[in-house]
């Protein structure tokens, strides 16, 4: 027996009234007779042998076992929609081939790359799958008491039967983090704005846990596109590319958070400081993920006259290490840390970008440029981007009793330093088993930073460095005759 | 720059230098300029263009506003690591006076000024020697 022949086998039985949604077909060969059978599912059968169960639900199944997720929240928009009319559109995006499918009720849901939409109709009317209406559609949501009921037909059928879907609620807002009650007071993250600029690999992964972790409100803010460079520890992937790096960020928060308010300014912030400042007055946290010290410093300036936390994080080069400063209102700012030194050069990971605002001289030959790219793993700037998402939670959640209420008293230092390997600036440092109470890699430590009472962010009392002294002890070096 | 940086900066000039030697313009506005006179040991005068738009928490570009010429006649225009020079604009030469890593806001712009009057001395040891300023740079600071 051929494949063709099998194929109209398994349709004249389902042509019998085979029901897929409630049993099962195996088909068994008979070596003594050389004929093909078939037998309930898990019938052993007495002589000749199951050879095959064309699909997960049997054979002659239409198909195999069909899943099918719906929101909660359409769903009641849907039963109110019925309200007035007798079916409502569904549109039904094909997630796995044959075997997940996505109700919406809203057309404006965004596909995702690969989705096939299908059509489908919601009603309470339950001889709508019995009649010969709605030929073309595929889908069809019922509404009944017990709740609802999702019945499918991958094909169109001549005997144009309908089988049953499991189908998945997926819960509204209130309930979609109720696994991290307890832990993170979820009610409060959701009210609560957060303001990410720039999407790189830090950002990118920080907005996301964030998401995660059920903050309610984004504010994104990068002018750069996806690029081939970014891949290896972006969480943007291939068909991403060239995308701005705003709505590839956006798209991954609502897939973790489909009810996240999401804004997005694809702006170089260097270049539009009103906008920075009105974004940081309206975010109750600042993340600072850029890969320069001239935004940094405007966010610092930012942060500092709007009286708003920020959370700054880098990697060094190669991200051997990196690290991590929170500015807390009143507390030493940005500036004050770069002007005590305790920070080590930062990596630079793309040379477009570090020509852009000065990191490689522009007198730096291209080649040289290329050879100053030197990046790390993704896995070694995560622990940054961990840090940082864990100061932002106990910020978020300051003065609220809950599971990580116990960070607040650990996360006191302004700055804390982290490395990856004994490298270079942590050469000297003994091996992670040795060290006792020494310093060694993949360990956090505090510093803590001291309020420069003559920063020119954040004192109020500025006083410049004229540097006079320096300048001429480097003068009278120089003997201009030679 | 904020109207506080301004007068800090203010305060710096008029206790190091004559008032003629500095003019600011364009404050309060996204064009801030400053422009300053500089004279060498020589007595050459030269005057410094410093654009201000994103200082201080950018490096200011500041300008020679003429196109200066190296030894052998060579227009100052491009980039130079030997020179200490960035891409010219307006037709000026650009000097490069602080770099990336080292540059923080609590750099005053009299510190620039003086960072800048330095590489007009080294520019005109050039021209009188022909070694390039990084020599002087690298092996005598």
């Amino acid at each position: 027996m051929n494949e063709n022949q099998l194929n109209n086998l398994a349709e004249n039985i389902r042509e019998e009234g085979y029901n897929p949604a409630t049993s099962g077909t195996d088909l068994v060969y008979d070596p003594a007779s050389g004929e093909f059978r078939t037998v309930p599912r898990g019938y052993s059968p007495s002589n000749g042998e199951t050879v095959t169960k064309f699909t997960e639900g049997g054979f002659a199944s239409e198909s195999g076992h069909v899943m099918v997720y719906l929101r909660e929240d359409e769903l009641k928009s849907a039963e109110e929609a019925l309200g007035s009319a007798e079916e409502v559109p569904a549109y039904v995006e094909e997630i796995d081939s044959d075997e997940v499918f996505h109700i919406h009720f809203q057309p404006e849901i965004k596909k995702l790359p690969g989705e096939l939409r299908l059509p489908g109709f919601c009603t309470r009317d339950r001889n709508a799958i019995n009649g010969l209406s709605h030929s073309s559609l595929r889908f069809c949501v019922l509404l009944t008491e017990d709740g609802p009921e999702v019945w499918y037909r991958l094909r169109p059928l001549k005997s144009r039967q309908w089988a049953q879907a499991e189908a998945f609620i997926v819960p509204s807002e209130e309930n979609l983090f109720s696994r991290s009650k307890g832990i993170l007071e979820v009610d409060i993250l959701r009210d609560k704005r957060v303001l990410v600029i720039g999407l790189g690999s830090f950002g990118s992964q920080i907005s996301i846990e964030l998401a995660k972790a059920g903050v309610g409100h984004f504010a994104l803010m990068d002018f750069d596109r996806v690029e081939l460079h970014n891949l290896s520890r972006h969480t943007a992937t291939i068909h991403d590319l060239g995308r701005l790096k705003t709505n590839v960020i956006e798209e991954a928060i609502l897939g973790k958070n489909p009810y996240a308010k999401v804004e997005k300014f694809p702006v170089n912030i260097n270049e539009d400081l009103p906008l920075l400042y009105e974004e940081v007055e309206k975010a109750d946290l600042v993340i600072c993920a850029t890969d320069n010290n001239t935004s940094r410093f405007n966010i610092s300036g930012a942060l500092v006259e709007k009286g708003k936390v920020g959370i700054f994080g880098r990697a060094i080069t190669r991200a051997e290490g990196g690290d991590v400063f929170r500015y807390r209102p009143g507390g030493p700012c940005y500036c004050c840390v770069v002007g005590a030194g305790n920070l080590q050069e930062e990596e630079i990971s793309d040379v477009a970008s570090a020509r852009r605002d000065g990191r490689i001289a522009a007198y730096v030959s291209a080649e040289d440029a290329e050879a100053m790219v030197q990046v790390g793993l993704s896995s070694d700037i995560e622990p940054i981007c961990n840090l940082m998402v864990k100061l932002a939670l106990v910020e978020l959640s300051r003065g609220k009793e809950s599971g990580i209420s116990s960070l607040e008293e650990e996360l006191t230092y302004d700055c804390y330093l982290w490395a990856n390997r004994r490298d270079r600036h942590y050469a000297n440092w003994k091996p992670f088993p040795a060290a006792g109470q020494l310093p060694s890699i993949l360990r956090w430590y505090g510093v803590k930073v001291n309020k420069d009472e003559h920063c020119p962010i954040c004192s109020g009392n500025i006083v410049l460095d004229d540097g006079e002294e320096e300048i001429n002890a480097m003068a009278s070096n120089i003997d201009l005759n030679q | 720059m904020d109207n506080a940086r301004y007068q800090a900066e203010l305060g710096v000039l008029r206790r190091k230098l004559p008032n003629s030697w500095y003019c600011f313009e364009g404050i309060g506005t996204s064009t801030p300029t400053l422009k300053m006179a500089a004279r060498t040991n020589s007595g050459n005068l030269y005057t410094l263009h410093f654009d201000l738009s994103q200082f201080p928490m950018s490096i200011p570009k500041v300008f020679v506003t003429r196109m200066l010429k190296t030894k052998s006649g060579l227009e100052m225009r491009g980039c130079s690591a030997s020179m200490h020079t960035l891409d010219s604009e307006h037709g000026w030469t650009r000097i490069c006076h602080y770099g990336y890593s080292s540059w923080t806001p609590n750099v005053s712009l009299y510190k620039v000024f003086i960072k800048c009057r330095l590489w007009l001395e080294m520019y005109e040891a050039h021209l009188r020697t022909g070694k390039e300023i990084q020599y002087y740079l690298n092996h005598q600071a």
